[in-house]
């Protein structure tokens, strides 16, 4: 959304990528569905997990297929490809590395010393 | 804004994108907006939540600048070294198409060389004894004869130019074609 630091938005267009592959990783979904998990964890607007699946889609990571739903229009699922969970695995892999460095560099400037990955919220 | 001023930006904002692209873009995002509604949402609300469509479209343009530049580096990378079934080919269609194509081309060039110079000279030879009043019967049909044949001089020159530029064009593209097939088989161009 608006109104971020620039940072902010750097880092998290960084990772985005991997979350939605994450979310795909529970089981297929649909563009709305996954807009709003999106943007319901992260502070990000719901259009923005769109051009994410347009690339994903397009890296071979997902694949799409259309369903019947109850009303209306058949939804465009995507789906976790083998290749998509090879790269979230071992991009998840990487980032909670990083992230346990950066919170090691983060916590001994303020408290001296203790490591710990807090990926999670 | 409501979903068709949003879509109408969208879609404004995304450009010069092939038209394909930008229908498949537009297609999901009013399809976002169709499952909101039957949410009971606004139109005015999902817009306020897909954020700033300017936005939205340079990153579904910076995500198609990035495809472009992996699907680059894939092929670099999937790049193993000579596909031995390429080569195969390579050899096996020159040997019976590739080649004798372009030879039999060549020869039709050759041919059709031959052909204005045998027609140029007998055109002369006629003008010439015209000139000079050797030719006293049948003067009108060897005047036509001449013009004919002035004609058909003018129509292969214009044929050779056009064969000829067509010909070093179409052997630069195939011989590119080869080089590719070599070194990387057949597969997408």
């Amino acid at each position: 959304m608006k109104g971020d630091l620039p940072m902010n938005s750097q880092i998290k267009k960084g990772i985005l990528d991997l979350c939605v592959l994450a979310l795909l990783e529970k089981g297929d979904s649909y563009g709305y569905d996954l807009a709003g998990s999106l943007a319901r964890k992260v502070e990000v607007a719901d259009g923005t997990v769109y051009p994410i699946l347009r690339k994903l889609a397009s890296e071979g990571v997902v694949s799409t297929y259309l369903q019947e739903s109850q009303n209306g229009p058949p939804r465009k699922y995507y789906h976790l490809t083998e290749a998509g969970r090879r790269k979230l695995d071992s991009e998840r892999d990487e980032w909670i590395k990083f992230c346990g460095e950066v919170n090691a560099i983060l916590e001994r400037s303020e408290t001296g010393g203790e490591t710990g990955g807090k990926a999670d919220e | 804004m409501n979903k068709t001023e949003y879509l109408k930006r969208l879609s404004d904002e995304l450009g010069h994108m092939p038209y394909g692209d930008v229908k498949d873009i537009i297609q999901s995002i009013e399809e976002h907006f169709d499952e909101g509604l039957g949410e009971g949402r606004t139109e005015e609300e999902i817009a306020e939540s897909l954020g700033d469509p300017k936005e939205l479209a340079a990153e579904f343009k910076d995500g198609a600048k990035f495809t472009q530049i992996m699907k680059k580096r894939k092929r670099l990378k999937d790049y193993t070294g000579p596909d031995g079934r390429g080569r195969i080919f390579v050899v096996v269609f020159n040997l019976f198409v590739g080649i004798a194509m372009w030879i039999v081309l060549l020869c039709a060039i050759v041919a059709a060389f031959c052909f204005l110079a045998a027609d140029c000279g007998l055109a002369g030879l006629i003008i010439a004894s015209l000139i000079m009043g050797k030719i006293t019967e049948f003067l009108v049909p060897f005047i036509f004869l001449a013009l004919t044949l002035i004609c058909i001089a003018l129509f292969l020159i214009v044929l050779l130019i056009l064969g000829i530029k067509y010909y070093a064009k179409g052997l630069k593209a195939y011989i590119k074609w080869n080089k590719h097939v070599w070194n990387y088989g057949l597969g997408e161009e």
